[in-house]
């Protein structure tokens, strides 16, 4: 691989400045993971007739499946839950989707990694990014959605972007961090395999948060859920909360400062693990 | 100004899982290349042990050795793919390694998508691989094949893919793992050319090899490992005539 440093590689420092430059420098490459994250999906439905439209069809599938059953369940009317469960679903796969798939992010590119001097960022983004090209295809869904539910394009829903961001660089602080110790301890994958199916439930992913009892308010109290919120509330033509922002921001830094320390300490160390 | 240089450069791989100290452990040692020492569970293997080398403009390196001396460790410290665990590396130019020109080749795809595949993973931006292709595509001599997916290549025609790709950048430093060469008669005719331009064309060429016509025909430095250390580094003909 065609590289151009004039002084010994940032990689090879253990130092934080130059552990943020490698950052940088694997997140620059955008002209690099993008195209790949879009030829990962476009290869892996090469040969299939609708190819990647199949993500939306089997998320819409899913969708005219639970809907009607989740609404008579709980007892709600189907123009305020099926924009919610929809949105839901689709976002937590986003999210479980970077989260699980995180765990494998460098020991299945131990080729690349020992090829040639590569930032590890750019694995993290190519994931992301082919993540959220899925997103992007089961995000289709809602526009139908929305329309019937008459949800129409509001000022609110501009909020969306700073939240998703939020959300964005959250998953990327969890999946370095994961990726970095699933490469060194191999069965932490079936852990957070295990969590993230925990998660899911405790997540008001097709529960509406209105419907807990004060109680147990708590539960809504992690960073999941937050988050979640930041990004479905303004689709859905509402508002959050200043305590809502303040407490997505605060978790994103939290999260971005824990993965950052990871990273710094122990990226050196990847290539000799995977 | 190319330079490449190594000060005391050790590298030591981690070796997990493996089982308390047992005999096997005293077979292992004498069959595989590093020195194997033990710490905290985790076996540790030596692979290079206080390597030092400086390389500039003009310089053509041969390595030799064993099997599992370190030459493929060495040229991926070489390509700065591994911080040593002891010493110092540094570099001067860019650099392109040609150890595995078949990484990121995708069977589904069609050859002209694993020409932009693999140009992407060589780093080169989307612009850069248009520019290149038609003088990729020509130079494989694979034509109307290359619409096709690369699953209904023969391994050559694969092989010629691979190395049209691969050698179409140009870079100060060159890492070699065995000379490159593809396809039939004739393709490797074209190839081999190619290959002597680039070479021709670099500052600084390291190359891993075992067989000593390569060295004497393009090296002009040779260095011998041996379980990790090297012996010398010395003028190419005083030290094939030993090793030999």
């Amino acid at each position: 691989m065609a590289s151009a440093f004039s002084f010994t590689p940032a990689s090879h420092s253990s130092t934080p400045s130059h552990a943020l430059a490698d950052w940088f420098r694997g997140t620059s490459r955008i002209g690099t993971w993008l195209p790949l994250a879009w030829y990962d999906i476009c290869l892996r439905y090469r040969r299939s007739m609708l190819g990647p439209l199949w993500l939306t069809i089997s998320m819409g599938a899913m969708l005219l499946g639970m809907g009607p059953l989740y609404a008579a369940l709980f007892g709600l009317p189907m123009h305020s839950f099926f924009p919610h469960l929809a949105l839901g679903m689709v976002f937590w796969l986003f999210i479980a989707g970077t989260i699980n798939e995180s765990c494998g992010v460098f020991t299945q590119s131990a080729g690349y990694l020992k090829h040639a001097d590569s930032p590890l960022s750019l694995f993290v983004w190519r994931l992301e990014a082919r993540q959220a090209v899925q997103l992007a295809h089961h995000a289709l869904l809602y526009l139908p959605i929305a329309w019937w539910a008459g949800i129409r394009p509001s000022a609110a829903m501009v909020m969306f972007i700073p939240g998703f961001l939020l959300l964005v660089f959250f998953l990327h602080a969890i999946a370095m961090a994961l990726g970095i110790m699933c490469a060194r301890f191999r069965d932490i994958a079936q852990i957070v395999s295990s969590l993230v199916g925990f998660l899911m439930f405790l997540t008001p992913v097709v529960w509406q948060p209105e419907t807990l009892p004060p109680r147990m308010r708590f539960v809504l109290d992690n960073p999941f859920a937050i988050l979640l919120s930041l990004v479905r509330d303004p689709l859905l033509g509402k508002t959050c909360s200043s305590d809502a922002w303040i407490s997505g921001v605060a978790w994103t830094v939290a999260a971005v400062i824990v993965s950052f320390l990871v990273f710094a300490w122990k990226r050196r160390q990847v290539v000799y693990w995977v | 100004m190319a330079l490449l240089e190594l000060r005391g450069v050790s590298i030591d791989l981690p070796v997990f899982g493996f089982d308390a100290a047992s005999l096997k452990k005293t077979v292992a040692r004498t069959v595989t290349g590093g020195r194997i020492k033990f710490d905290t569970g985790v076996t540790v293997v030596r692979a290079l042990d206080g390597i030092s080398l400086t390389l500039r403009d003009g310089d053509r390196l041969g390595v030799i050795g064993h099997n599992g001396a370190g030459k493929t460790t060495l040229l991926r410290t070489l390509a700065g793919v591994y911080p040593p665990s002891q010493g110092t590396y540094l570099r001067k130019g860019t650099l392109v390694s040609f150890i595995d020109p078949m990484l990121g080749i995708e069977m589904d795809a069609t050859g002209y998508e694993n020409i932009r595949l693999r140009g992407l993973v060589m780093g080169l931006n989307h612009a850069t691989i248009s520019r290149l292709s038609p003088d990729i595509a020509e130079f494989s001599g694979l034509g109307d094949y290359l619409a096709m997916p690369v699953r209904t290549y023969s391994a050559g025609m694969l092989m010629r893919l691979a190395f049209s790709i691969v050698t179409s950048v140009r870079a100060d430093i060159l890492l070699l793992d065995e000379w490159l060469s593809a396809g039939d008669a004739d393709f490797r005719q074209r190839a081999d050319q190619r290959m002597r331009e680039i070479v021709a064309n670099t500052g600084i060429l390291v190359l891993a090899t075992h067989s000593p016509d390569m060295v004497q025909r393009e090296c002009n430095r040779v260095m011998q490992l041996s379980h990790g250390r090297t012996a010398s580094d010395e003028p190419v003909l005083e030290r094939l005539m030993s090793f030999w």
